[in-house]
C-alpha cells in the first residue's frame, strides 16, 4: 500500500510519516502542490493525503486537476481549516475523507484502511483469503488460525497481492508497495521476499506469472460463492 | 445607569435659564427702579409746581384781604362733612376725600395765624422761610411750600402719601408689562431650550442602544452645526476602536489556525511515542517531537511580538543604539550562525555610529532581531551576512543583507503579511517575522525596504528612521 503526503511543514510530515511507515505503508512525501501533482503522474498511489494551506498551488486546486485528469485515487484531506464549508469544498472537489488538524493518529490510521477496503470494495478491514487472515490494522496474519509472524516487506507484499486477488502485479508495482523513494531497491527483493511468504505460508498462496509478475488466485471458496 | 456615571455638572438648560432670569431680573429691576424713581421726580416736580400755583391762588384771593386785619382768632375755612369722613379715594360730587390731606395757613409777620383749612394744625407747618420744605406733623412726612406776600406768610401743605402713590402707580404700571413679558419670556425659552437639547438626547439614546460591533456610523435626523463636529468626532472614533477590534479578532482567528499544523506534528509526535515499538523509534519521534516544541514556543513568541508591535499604544521614548541590538541579535542567533558557518560583517558609517533612534527598546530589538534571524535562516552555509549602519543628514537606517535566494519583486509586499511564507520557505519560519518588522518600523515612523543584496541575488532589507522626528504612533 502506497500513499502520497502531501503537507508544506516537514515535521508534521515527518510525524505522519512515521505514523504510517510503523503501520507498513509505504510513503512517499511532497511538499507542495506542483510537486505533488508531478508525482502523481509519474507514479501510482494507492492513497493520496493532502494538505489544503500548500504554498504556490492550494491543496484544493490540486485535487480538482487530480480528479479532472479522471484519477480516481482516494484522496484523504488533512487540513486546518475546519468550518463546515470548508469541508463541503473539499469533499465537492473529490476528496474521499476530511480530517481536521490536530487530529489523532488512530483515527488517522482507521481512515486510512477505510480508503484502503474501500478500494477493495469490502466492508470490513480484515482481508480473508481461503485458508489466510490478514488484519491491516492489527499488521497481523493467520494461517488455518495460527498466527504466522512475517517480516515488514513480506506483510506489506502480502496485502498489496491479497488486496487484488486475481490479478497479475508486475515486479514494479510491488516494488512501489514497500519501498518508499529513498529505499534502495535491490533487483531481486520482491522475488526473495515471494520465496520466504510462500515458506511461512504454502506455496501455491502466491503464483508465478512468468515475464510478468506474480498473483494471489482467489481463494476456491470465494469461487463457489 | 451606573455606579460609574460621573456626577454631571449643571445641566446646559439649568444654566440657561437661570442666567436668563438672572439678567432679565437685573435689567428689568434696574428699569423698573429708573422708571419709578424718574415718575416719582416727575409727579414732585408736578406736585411741587400745584403746590406754589395754590400758594399764589390763596396770595392773590386772601392775603390783601387778611393783611391789615385783626382777628381775635383764626378763621377756619372747613370742607363739606362728606368728604371728611369718606375715607376712600373716588372723587365725590362735592369733592375728593384726598382734600383732607392738602392744607394751608396764613401767618402775619407777627406769628399770629390769620387763616387755616379745617386740616391744618394750629402751629406753623414750617418755619417762616420762603420756598419748599419738607416736614413732619401728626406722624405724617409734608411737603410745605411757604410764600410771603407783603407782612403775610402763606404756607400751603401736602400730606406725601398723596404725591407717593401716584408716583408709584405710575411706576407700578410700566413694570407690570415687563415683568408679564419675562414671564412669557421664559416659558418660551425654556420650550427653545428643550427643543435646541433635544438631538443631544437623541444622541444619547443612539450610543446607549449600540451593540459595541455595529457597523454603521451613528446619525441624527437633525444635527445642529454645534453637534455635528462631536458626531463626526465620535464617528471617528467608533471606526478606529472597530478597524482595532477586527484586527484583534482575525489575530486571534489567525493565531488559532496557526497553530493547528505545530499542534498536529506535536501531537503526531507524542502519539508516536507512546505508539512506538522499538527504543529506536521512540527516540526518534521524541527528538522531533522537541523540536516541535521549540518551533511552538518561537511561534507563540512571534504571536505576541506581533501583538505587542501591532498594539496602538504610544511606544516609549528612550533612546536607542542600534548597534546594540545588532549586537545582542548576533549574540543570541550565535549557535545558528556557527552551525551553518555564516560570517556577520557589521559595518558602521561614520565609523563607530551608534547609530541611535527614539523609540521602545523592546519592540525594536524585536524589529533587528527578526532581521537578522531571517538572513540567518534563509542564507546559504558559508556566506556572509552585510550589516551596516548608517547616518545621513537627519536619517539613521539600518541594512541587513544576505546571499539566499532573495524574495521576488512581485511578493516584495506580500512577505509583510502576517502569517505569510514563501512558496519554497517550508519549515520552521513563523510568518511573522517581517510583519513584526513592518508594524515596528511604522509605529517607529520608519521605513522599511526590500530590495536585491546583489544584482538578482541575495535580499537586502533596509529600515530608514527619521532620528529628528518624533515616532509617530498609528492612532
Amino acid at each position: 500500500m502506497r500513499i502520497l503526503l502531501v503537507e508544506d511543514d516537514d515535521l508534521l510530515a515527518a510525524g505522519i510519516r512515521d505514523t504510517l511507515e510503523r503501520a507498513l505503508y509505504a510513503v512517499e512525501w511532497v511538499d507542495d502542490g506542483a510537486h505533488a501533482l508531478a508525482a502523481l503522474q509519474a507514479n501510482s498511489f494507492d492513497l493520496v493525503i493532502l494538505d489544503l494551506g500548500l504554498p504556490g498551488l492550494d491543496g484544493i486546486e490540486v485535487l480538482r486537476r487530480v480528479r479532472a485528469g479522471g484519477a480516481a485515487t482516494p484522496v484523504l484531506i488533512l487540513s486546518a481549516r475546519d468550518t463546515a464549508p470548508d469541508r463541503v469544498l473539499g469533499l465537492d472537489a473529490g476528496a474521499d475523507d476530511y480530517l481536521i488538524k490536530p487530529f489523532d493518529v488512530d483515527e488517522l490510521l482507521a481512515r486510512v484502511r477505510v480508503l484502503q477496503r474501500r478500494q477493495r470494495g469490502a466492508a470490513i478491514n480484515v482481508i480473508e483469503h481461503g485458508r489466510l487472515t490478514l488484519n491491516p490494522a492489527a499488521l497481523s496474519v493467520t494461517f488455518d488460525g495460527r498466527p504466522v509472524a512475517l517480516q515488514r516487506r513480506e506483510f506489506m507484499l502480502l496485502q498489496r497481492l491479497l488486496q487484488s486477488p486475481g490479478q497479475v502485479l508486475s515486479r514494479a508495482q510491488l516494488e512501489e508497495a514497500i519501498y518508499g523513494w529513498d529505499g534502495g531497491i535491490e533487483s531481486n527483493t520482491v522475488d526473495v521476499h515471494i520465496h520466504k511468504l510462500r515458506r511461512k505460508l504454502y506455496p501455491e498462496v502466491i503464483r508465478t506469472v512468468r515475464g510478468i509478475g506474480y498473483i494471489a488466485d482467489p481463494p476456491p471458496s470465494r469461487l463457489s460463492a | 445607569m451606573n455606579a460609574h456615571t460621573a456626577r454631571p455638572a449643571r445641566s446646559i438648560r439649568t444654566v440657561l435659564l437661570a442666567g436668563t432670569i438672572m439678567a432679565l431680573l437685573g435689567v428689568l429691576g434696574t428699569a423698573a427702579w429708573l422708571s419709578f424713581e424718574g415718575s416719582a421726580e416727575e409727579a414732585q416736580e408736578l406736585f411741587d409746581a400745584r403746590l406754589a400755583t395754590s400758594a399764589r391762588v390763596l396770595e392773590a384771593f386772601l392775603a390783601r384781604q387778611v393783611e391789615r386785619s385783626t382777628l381775635s382768632s383764626p378763621i377756619v375755612i372747613t370742607l363739606p362733612g362728606q368728604i371728611e369722613s369718606a375715607g376712600h379715594d373716588e372723587p365725590g360730587p362735592l369733592g375728593h376725600y384726598y382734600e383732607t390731606k392738602i392744607a394751608f395757613q396764613v401767618w402775619d409777620s407777627d406769628g399770629n395765624l390769620l387763616v387755616r383749612s379745617a386740616s391744618a394744625p394750629a402751629q406753623k407747618f414750617a418755619p417762616l422761610a420762603a420756598g419748599f420744605s419738607e416736614q413732619r406733623f401728626e406722624q405724617q412726612p409734608w411737603r410745605v411750600f411757604s410764600l410771603r406776600s407783603g407782612q403775610v406768610w402763606i404756607q400751603v401743605a401736602e400730606r406725601d402719601d398723596v404725591r407717593s402713590e401716584l408716583s408709584e402707580k405710575l411706576a407700578f404700571a410700566a413694570v407690570v408689562p415687563l415683568i408679564a413679558g419675562t414671564v412669557v419670556l421664559l416659558v418660551l425659552l425654556a420650550l427653545l431650550i428643550g427643543y435646541g437639547l433635544a438631538p443631544l438626547a437623541k444622541l444619547a439614546q443612539q450610543i446607549e442602544a449600540r451593540q459595541p460591533g455595529a457597523e454603521t456610523p451613528i446619525r441624527l435626523a437633525r444635527t445642529p452645526a454645534e453637534i455635528a463636529p462631536v458626531l463626526d468626532a465620535l464617528n471617528g472614533l467608533l471606526r478606529r476602536v472597530r478597524d482595532a477590534l477586527e484586527r484583534e479578532r482575525r489575530f486571534t482567528a489567525d493565531a488559532a489556525h496557526e497553530l493547528r499544523t505545530p499542534l498536529a506534528a506535536l501531537k503526531v509526535h507524542a502519539q508516536n511515542v507512546a505508539r512506538a515499538a522499538t527504543p529506536a523509534e521512540r527516540q526518534v519521534s521524541l527528538e522531533r517531537m522537541l523540536t516541535g516544541l521549540d518551533r511552538t514556543v518561537r511561534l507563540t513568541e512571534q504571536m505576541l511580538a506581533y501583538s505587542r508591535a501591532a498594539a496602538s499604544s504610544e511606544p516609549a521614548q528612550t533612546k536607542v543604539p542600534l548597534r546594540t541590538l545588532v549586537a545582542e541579535a548576533v549574540e543570541q542567533l550565535q549557535s545558528h550562525i556557527r552551525e551553518r558557518a555564516l560570517r556577520v560583517d557589521i559595518a558602521s558609517e561614520p565609523a563607530n555610529e551608534l547609530a541611535e533612534v527614539s523609540g521602545d527598546r523592546q519592540k525594536l530589538g524585536s524589529l533587528v532581531g527578526n532581521l537578522l534571524d531571517n538572513a540567518v535562516r534563509y542564507a546559504p552555509e558559508r556566506s556572509t551576512i552585510e550589516v551596516a549602519l548608517r547616518r545621513t543628514g537627519d536619517e539613521v537606517s539600518l541594512s541587513v543583507a544576505d546571499e539566499g535566494r532573495g524574495i521576488p519583486p512581485e511578493l516584495r509586499e506580500r512577505v509583510f503579511e502576517s502569517y505569510y511564507r514563501m512558496p519554497g520557505s517550508a519549515g520552521s519560519g513563523s510568518g511573522l517575522g517581517l510583519a513584526i518588522v513592518k508594524e515596528t518600523a511604522q509605529t517607529h515612523g520608519a521605513s522599511v525596504e526590500i530590495s536585491d543584496a546583489r544584482a538578482g541575488r541575495g535580499t537586502r532589507v533596509v529600515v530608514r528612521f527619521r532620528s529628528e522626528l518624533a515616532p509617530r504612533t498609528l492612532y
